[in-house]
Formats: C-alpha cells, structure tokens, sequence
C-alpha cells in the first residue's frame, strides 16, 4: 500500500544521493548532477505532500512549477560558469580549481 | 479494458527503482554521458511519480523542461569542455572520502526516512478524495501568485542576460 | 462469460476474442496504433519522393511492383536491412545502436493522443498537448547524443547545428499552439477539435497557423530548413555513420515525425475530424492530415536552403515576435466577443 511516507523515502534517498554526490565527487558536471538531483527530490516531496494534503490544494503545484523554472534557469548559469571555469584553467576538477586568480 | 489490474504497488515500486538506480548511475558511470542519459531517465522516473500523484501537467513540464532542455545543456556543455577524446577528470574518491560521503548521505536520509517512519501513523496513509484539475493551476498562479510569476520573468530574463555574457567568447 | 486467469481452452479462446475485439486491443494495434502508423509512414515516403520527382520533371519510382512503384518501401526495407550495419571506430557501440529505437518510439509515441475520429483515440490525456510537445523537446538530446556516439566530425557538427534548430523553433511551435488553446480553452486534443465544430481555427488564428508550420517544417529538418544534413558541407549531417537498418529506423524516425507533425496541424488548426457526414471521420482527419503533408513537401524542390544564422534568427526573433503578436490578437478577440457567434 502506498501512503505518504512512502514517498517521503524515496525523496530521501535521493537527498542522500545527493548529498553524496556533492560531498564526494570531484568533476564540476557530476557535482551539477547531484545538485539536480537534490532539487528532484524536494520536488518530489512538494508534490507528494500536496497531494496527500486534505483536502488537496493546488499550491502545492504551484510551488513544484516555480521550483522545475529556478532549477532550469540555474543549471543554465551554472553550466555557463563551468564552460568559463574550463575556458580559463582547462581542467574542471573542483580540487585545482581554487585560486581566484584568472 | 479492466480485466489485468496492475496495483499500484508494483508501479511506485517500479518507478522508486528506475529513478534511484538512474540517479545512482548518474554519479557512478564511468563516461559523464552515460551519466548525462542515466540523469534523464533518473528525471523520467520523477515525472512518473508527479503521473501518479495526480499531478499531469508537473509530470508533462518535467520532462518537457528537465529532460529537453536541461539534459541538452548538460550534454551539450559536457561536449564542450572535453579535452581529448576518451578522457574524464579522474573521480576515484581519495583516500578516506569515499567512505565518509557514504555514511554522511547514509545517516542523512536515514535521519529523514525514520522521523517520516516514526510519524507515520499520525500521517494520512489514504489518498483523499478531491482533485487537482489542471484547469485550477493557471488562474492559481495568476490570481493567488501574481508577484512571483513576474518575479519569475525578472530572474529569467536577468539569467538569460547572465548566461550569454558568462559564456560569450572574446574576440 | 470471459474469465481471468482462463483454465479451459474455450475459456482461453473466448478470451481472445474478447480481447481482440475490444476497443482497447483495436485502437492500439490496428487504427490509429500501429498497424496504420507503419502503413502510413511507408505510403508517405512513396508519396514524398513521387511528388518530389513530379516537381523536378521526372517521374520517380517506377518499377517496383504495383502501379508507380508501389512497394518502392518495402523495396528500400528489405535492401536497408541486408546491409552491413557499420559501427565506426572507437563509437559508443550501445548508444549508437539504442538512439535510433529511442528516436522512433518518442516519434511514435505521441499518437497515443492524437485523436482520429470522436472515439478513435488511445489515451484521452487531459494534458494531451503539453504531453506532445514534451516528447517533441526530447528529440534534440537524442540526436546530438546519437551524433555524439557517431566518434566523427560531420556527425557532431551536423547535430550540434540539427540542436540548435530544433530548440529555436521549439519556442515559436509553443507560442503559436497556445493562442489555440486559448480559443479552445483546454489541452485536451480531442477538446480542441470539438470546439472547432462551427469554425476552423485557422480562420481566427492565421498568423498561429503560419508560425506554426513554418515552424514545424524547421523542426522536422526539411528543406527549406535543410542545414544538418546539407550534403556539400556535411555529408548527410547527424546520421552520416548510420547504414543498414540503422539508416531504416532513422529513415522510419523521421518520416514518423513528418506524420505526426501533420496530424498535429490537422488537430489544431484545420479541424481534427469534422466533414460532411458522407466519408467517416478518420478517413477525413487521414485526407486533411494528407494535404498538409503535401504542402510540407513541395517547399522542398521548390525554395533554397536557409543558411544556417539566417534559419536560428528566424525562429528567435521573427517567428517568435508574430506568434506572440497573434496570441495578443486572439486574446482581443475573445474579449471582444466576436467569436462568439461560433462558440469560441
């Protein structure tokens, strides 16, 4: 039977996918992977609760719609930061990549 | 035709699988586009969670958004900051952590899933009645939402600006 | 009676034809499933290159059984396979060989909601139109992924700009629907032709329509919008490595796609299924569906080919600028009432 917290642990572990991706991971497009990842998750959780809610309120949809366009239009800068990050050093290993200057 | 009634167990079970191991894959494969094509099938699973929650639209946008344009960028950007052909930046996690991410991710959603285990009988365990038409999410977002939708607008254009000077190549 | 799990043969033929005459089973894998789809894809590929030689003054396939050169498909299919499918050095062997499947099932998948007459329609989806264009985003990222696993400089170079087009033109395509959904007021395809019982919507509509199918013909990589697979420059664009049944179910792909953009046109603009009562809905929702195929392929012997910053200019700024100039438009009409004689 699926219920709520069904959900809610599935929305878990893919925090904790994230989380391990960003923590561990050292090229820049796989640490974007998990940042993505993490932010599906949170949609995910939105959505489940908007659901479960009694009685249902559409808010809750609204708020996974905004969330879908910020992850959109963030991965775009961040991507765009990425290309110039390589462009400048030719290397997107965040561990060489941590002096400002150039 | 309603002889076969598939339950719905079998589906959010199937859907849990598609989209962890693809998010898995994501961070583990070794090529970044497999990883890339691992994250969009990670992203088609979410949307057929937001299927099953009643929620269509959000399912539609998801893969409309996520997996066509932002899969794209990503591939596309991976292309692009290739320095030879077969050649990764090395992620082999050093020395101690590998292990420490693990149990930090670990011990994360553990913490998550337990309190959402232990309130679990307080926790509607039904899908109440009631729906989500998609006719209300419009007048919703117009009415109840108008300052963030332009607000929306703003940060767009602001990112689109940003993303094109960012990337714009000095000549 | 019909039993589920059967345990007598009677009980299992019975059960058969259950499901073979049910409307499920018949919408699925005869009509509009997949028995027409395949059907429909090789006449039309018949079609294309008759009246294509018809244009240029010459007469196109002649001999392979049939009047005209009938079965010139079959012909191309059973070659297409007996070639040796060649994988290049060094490609990404599982993605080269998936991508072209992927390509044809997200082309064949939106048929689902595409709907052929009042009842013949698979899935009623109450957000069929956004689920359509969903799938349509899908395609570049699996073209520039294919052209990717191709390891050659033609292919990326002819998917990198195949990429390109198709995402400019995406936007206008969104546009120019949504004055449609805004005279019809819902996503639902089966909706919006209903509400075009009194009027077309091409009649209120018309610099949509035009958008539209200018925008449609830059998604579907024909000519005029020809670039990616220019052959002076770029050999055959993105499926240059393709040979074999590689090129067949690329060949399928886009052909699929050519009918299902026209369906699309047919749905949204000229009225889905409704006629005088004389021939049955589908076959006039087949007939309409024909001619704006017909008007998507003679632009190809007819127009030059758009360079390639003319053809991204386009779609960004001209298209985009009069789909969103019509959206005003019809948003002024519907205020102002004048279409309410027609129902709008």
């Amino acid at each position: 039977m699926v219920t709520l917290v069904s959900y809610i642990i599935v929305s878990a572990a893919l925090l904790g996918i994230g989380v391990y991706g960003l923590s561990v991971k050292r090229n820049a497009m796989r640490i974007l992977f998990a940042i993505e990842i993490i932010v599906n998750a949170a949609n995910l959780n939105f959505a489940a609760f908007t659901r479960y809610l009694n009685p249902p309120q559409v808010s809750g949809q609204v708020i996974v719609f905004y969330s879908i366009a910020a992850a959109a239009m963030e991965a775009a800068v961040g991507l765009a930061l990425i290309l110039v990050a390589f462009r400048l050093n030719n290397t997107i290993d965040v561990r060489k990549l941590n002096k400002l200057k150039g | 035709m309603a002889l076969i009634d598939i339950p719905p167990d079998l589906t959010f079970v199937a859907l849990a699988a598609v989209t962890i191991i693809g998010a898995i894959l994501a961070l583990q494969a070794r090529e970044l586009i497999y990883g890339a094509v691992a994250l969009a099938i990670s992203f088609i699973g979410v949307a057929g969670f937001f299927v099953s929650l009643d929620a269509p639209y959000l399912a539609m946008l998801q893969i409309a958004i996520y997996v066509g344009a932002i899969v794209v960028l990503i591939l596309f950007t991976i292309m692009l900051v290739r320095r030879e052909v077969g050649e990764e930046a090395k992620d082999s996690p050093q020395s101690g952590e590998g292990s420490v991410g693990l149990w930090l991710a670990g011990l994360l959603s553990l913490a998550i899933s337990g309190v959402a285990a232990l309130a679990g009988p307080n926790m509607p365990s039904t899908l109440p009645s009631g729906s989500l038409p998609v006719s209300e999410l419009g007048p919703t977002l117009a009415t109840q939402y108008p300052i963030p939708l332009i607000i929306l607008a703003l940060l767009m254009s602001a990112t689109l600006i940003g993303a094109l000077v960012l990337a714009k190549v000095e000549r | 009676m019909v039993v589920f799990p059967p345990t007598t043969p009677q009980e299992v033929i019975a059960l058969i034809l259950y499901i073979i005459t049910s409307h499920t089973f018949i919408t699925i894998i005869i009509f509009p499933g997949f028995i027409h789809l395949t059907l429909v894809v090789m006449f039309l590929t018949w079609y294309e290159r008759k009246l294509l030689a018809r244009i240029q003054l010459r007469i196109g396939p002649l001999y392979a059984g049939g009047p005209g050169g009938i079965l010139q498909p079959i012909a191309d299919g059973v070659k297409l396979i007996f070639k040796e499918v060649m994988i290049p050095y060094k490609a990404d062997k599982p993605l080269f060989l998936a991508m072209p499947l992927m390509l044809v099932l997200f082309a064949a998948l939106p048929f689902a909601v595409i709907p052929f007459g009042q009842h013949w329609v698979i899935a009623n989806l109450e957000v069929g139109l956004v689920f359509l264009f969903a799938m349509t985003s899908l395609f570049p990222s699996m073209i520039l992924i294919f052209a990717w696993a191709s390891n050659s400089k033609f292919p990326f170079l002819g998917g990198l700009r195949s990429l390109f087009q198709q995402v400019a033109y995406e936007i206008p395509m969104w546009v120019a629907a949504l004055s449609v959904v805004m005279l019809a007021g819902s996503l639902n395809l089966t909706n919006i032709v209903e509400a075009q019982s009194k009027i077309w919507f091409i009649v209120p509509a018309f610099l949509s329509f035009i958008v539209f199918f200018i925008a449609i013909m830059a998604e579907l990589e024909r000519l005029p919008f020809d670039l990616p697979e220019a052959e002076p420059e770029l050999v055959a664009g993105w499926f240059t490595e393709s040979s074999g049944a590689v090129f067949m179910v690329i060949f399928l792909g886009l052909y699929m796609k050519v009918y299902l953009m026209s369906s699309l046109v047919t749905v949204l603009f000229l009225g889905g299924w409704w006629g005088p009562a004389f021939l049955p809905q589908p076959v006039w929702f087949i007939i309409k569906t024909l001619i704006v195929a017909t008007f998507m392929i003679i632009p190809r012997g007819v127009y030059p080919r758009l360079r390639v910053d003319m053809l991204i200019k386009t779609g960004w700024t001209r298209l985009l600028i009069i789909a969103l100039a019509n959206v005003f438009l019809t948003i002024l009409l519907i205020h102002s009432g004048i279409l309410s004689a027609w129902g709008i």
